[in-house]
């Protein structure tokens, strides 16, 4: 030792080795984290500090695992061969179980032939072939434990042969690598533990969140074991329906709480379900609870073990009582609307019978007094008897169009396919038959088909077209038109005519019954027609309405489909 | 000898006696045998109760029959006739004052052979009236009785 200030070799490989060691083991506490990292640390620092190879292997078990390795040597110096993270049975890992079982080996000149007593063929051709000049292969152990082997190799001549302080270094590095190894898999046996228990604390919450889920369910669910039919689970509905704690019903069968009939069914149910091992929908079941009879839309689902045998049976009912009771009520009201319509039906034929047949008889026997006593009359009593006549017609005319009226309302809507164009000629040469002395100039559009009732369609034309023959009577020059418009996305069908017109500040009474808009004396009428179209086009969920201006003739237009959006 | 009849189903006066005049006005001079129910148009066809001595020599050309008519209604005469031997191929017109469908449906459906409306304007009754006394009565072979 000297203290002069100057240094002899072996004091400057003393300081450079402590140097080492302080650095080496400062990079290893920082490696403890990430494992890798830290054994490429450990082959790294240990080959600088000698300076050359340094192979580091682990045990684990009965089986070794070469994991880091670190030439140190220059280019072009032949390079190792080896495979990383293979693990070797101990019993063939020749001098690293060597060391294992009985401690270091320290070869400062590599001595070959002693080593084939220890190692394989292939492993002293690879010592060799890297130009092996010395050898220290130590255990790496701390605490008692032993974690591996490292392989400390001297390569060639660049340096002087391995010394006992090479040794003292390598020791010093080996023991604070192993203390690193070892709190590197505490950390991370630590770290996989902290994983494990977050794991579970997810499973927890997934567990919570599945509990709360089936418990805040609105309908009845339980689940009942497959064998027993014993509940083992139910849901806060359950117990409100059934007015019994979960604890009363755990363990316990239907037959403990329902009629026995009752049970009987929801058991046989249960059984159905897990023999066909399929969902069973039950629409309509009763059950007996505290609140009185309720009823239940059932579903029962089989749940099977991990061999596919029905282990539970899981239940969901869905409390139909007030849908079923409202469903009752609409049918009890269903039931007094029919009765009410076949009243209707009923009244309408009386009228059609009853009040027809005196009518006639005013007829007929005013005809009769005309003729056989008409001579007895003068120009006025005959004239009277006229008035009579007519106005016995006219309430027969009457009788027929709210009679018509009213089974337009009644009748099923039947669509078909019309053809609107077809029935307006069909309608207008009738009319032109019962009247031949009119001329009117008749324009149809071809083809106007729609969907609609071909019965309601042929009444809507016979008074569209009527009206408009009866209210062109007194030009020369009439018109009548039937044509088609879109209106807010749907056909709409207009009947137009050049005859009397209306005065629009009156459109909303048009279609009203009785509501007449001329006198009876300028043009006759029962003022059932119009209502009686737009009832049809109701009836289509269409409308009617038109537009005209007096002496400027009418147009009626109207829609037998429903109108998508339509502004008032 | 044979005496060819029109038989008249009617229980209302007024309409009967139209329905003559009818007869008249039209010029047909077939002897009208007027029955005022169901009941009693049942005796007359089948010759029992009140009925049971009519003359044998009565051969129906033609019947009319109402629907609305007391004790047995229109359809039912109808469905009974229909079902009787000797009164099955009577022609039978139905005239009635209803429109309904299904009075109409039923009718055919029974076997009526025609069906036709009284009209309220009794020039078109007349007239109604004399087409049928001139089908039934003049043009229509009936079937051999």
């Amino acid at each position: 030792m000297a203290d002069d200030g100057t240094s002899t070799p072996l004091v400057e490989r003393l300081r450079d080795g402590l140097r080492l060691v302080s650095t080496a083991t400062q990079a290893f506490a920082e490696s403890t984290s990430d494992y890798r990292r830290l054994l490429d640390t450990i082959a790294r620092d240990v080959a600088a500090a000698i300076p050359d190879t340094c192979i580091v292997n682990l045990l684990s078990g009965d089986t070794i695992t070469l994991v880091a390795v670190h030439e140190g040597v220059p280019d072009g110096a032949p390079r190792l061969r080896y495979v990383l993270d293979q693990a070797y049975p101990l019993r063939v890992a020749g001098l690293s179980a060597e060391v294992i079982a009985h401690g270091r080996v320290f070869m400062p000149r590599v001595d070959f032939e002693a080593l084939a007593a220890h190692m394989n063929p292939e492993g002293i051709d690879q010592l060799r072939r890297i130009d092996t000049t010395g050898l220290l292969v130590l255990p790496l152990a701390t605490r008692g434990e032993l974690l591996g082997v490292l392989w400390v190799v001297r390569r060639g001549h660049r340096h002087p042969p391995l010394d006992e302080l090479d040794l003292e270094i390598v020791q010093d590095l080996a023991n604070h690598a192993a203390l690193a190894i070892l709190n590197a898999r505490l950390i991370q046996r630590l770290e996989h533990s902290e994983r494990l228990r977050a794991a579970e604390e997810r499973a927890v919450q997934a567990s919570r969140l599945l509990d709360a889920i089936i418990e805040n369910i609105p309908d009845m669910v339980f689940v009942k074991d497959a064998a027993a039919l014993t509940f083992v689970r139910l849901n806060r509905a359950s117990e409100q329906l059934l007015g019994l704690s979960r604890d009363q019903l755990i363990g316990k069968t239907d037959f403990d709480f329902f009629p026995a009939s009752e049970a009987e069914f929801f058991v046989a149910k249960d059984r159905e379900t897990l023999a066909a091992n399929r969902v069973v929908d039950i629409a309509e079941e009763p059950i007996h609870t505290p609140h009185g009879t309720r009823w239940l839309h059932t579903k029962k689902v089989p749940l099977l073990d991990a061999a596919g045998r029905p282990q539970y049976l899981l239940g969901i009912s869905h409390d139909i009582t007030e849908r079923k009771q409202a469903i009752a009520e609409l049918s009890a009201a269903k039931a007094a609307t029919d009765d009410a319509n076949r009243e209707l039906e009923s009244f309408s034929y009386s009228v059609a019978h009853d009040l027809r047949t005196p009518l006639r008889a005013i007829d007929g026997f005013s005809q009769a007094l005309a003729e056989d006593y008409g001579d007895r009359l003068d120009a006025e009593g005959r004239r009277y008897l006229a008035r009579v006549r007519d106005s016995a017609q006219r309430m027969a005319e009457l009788i027929d169009d709210l009679l018509t009226l009213s089974r337009v309302t009644r009748s099923e809507l039947r669509r078909d396919r019309v053809d609107l164009s077809a029935l307006a000629h069909t309608v207008l040469a009738t009319l032109q038959r019962l009247d031949p002395e009119r001329r009117v100039e008749i324009a149809i559009a071809p083809g106007l088909a729609t969907d609609a009732d071909p019965h309601l369609a042929a009444i809507a034309l016979d008074n569209l077209l009527g009206n408009a023959w009866k209210f062109t009577a007194k030009r020369s020059d009439a018109r009548i038109e039937l044509g088609e418009t879109i209106c807010d996305g749907v056909a709409a069908y207009y009947v137009r005519d050049n005859g009397a017109g209306f005065d629009m500040a009156y459109r909303d009474k048009l279609f009203g019954v009785f509501q007449r808009l001329h006198s009876e004396a300028e043009f006759p009428g029962t003022g059932i027609g119009l209502a009686t179209v737009a009832r049809i086009a109701k009836r289509h969920r269409g409308r009617i309405w038109a537009e005209g201006a007096p002496g400027a003739g009418a147009t009626f237009y109207f829609t037998l489909t429903e109108q998508p959006c339509r502004t008032a | 000898m044979q005496d060819r009849v029109i038989v008249l189903v009617e229980d209302n006066a007024n309409d009967e006696e139209l329905m003559l005049r009818a007869f008249r006005k039209s010029n047909i001079g077939n002897r009208v045998v007027v029955l005022r129910d169901g009941a009693e148009a049942l005796d007359y066809f089948f010759c029992r109760g009140a009925h049971a001595g009519r003359p044998a020599s009565d051969v129906v050309q033609v019947v009319l029959l109402d629907l609305k008519l007391p004790k047995i209604d229109g359809l039912d005469v109808l469905r009974a006739l229909r079902a009787d031997e000797r009164t099955r191929l009577i022609p039978i017109v139905i005239l009635t004052s209803s429109a309904e469908d299904q009075d109409l449906v039923l009718g055919y459906g029974l076997g009526a052979n025609s069906y036709v409306r009284k009209p309220v304007d009794f020039t078109q009754f007349v007239d109604a009236v004399r087409q049928l006394g001139l089908y039934w009565l003049v043009i229509n072979l009936a079937a051999p009785a």
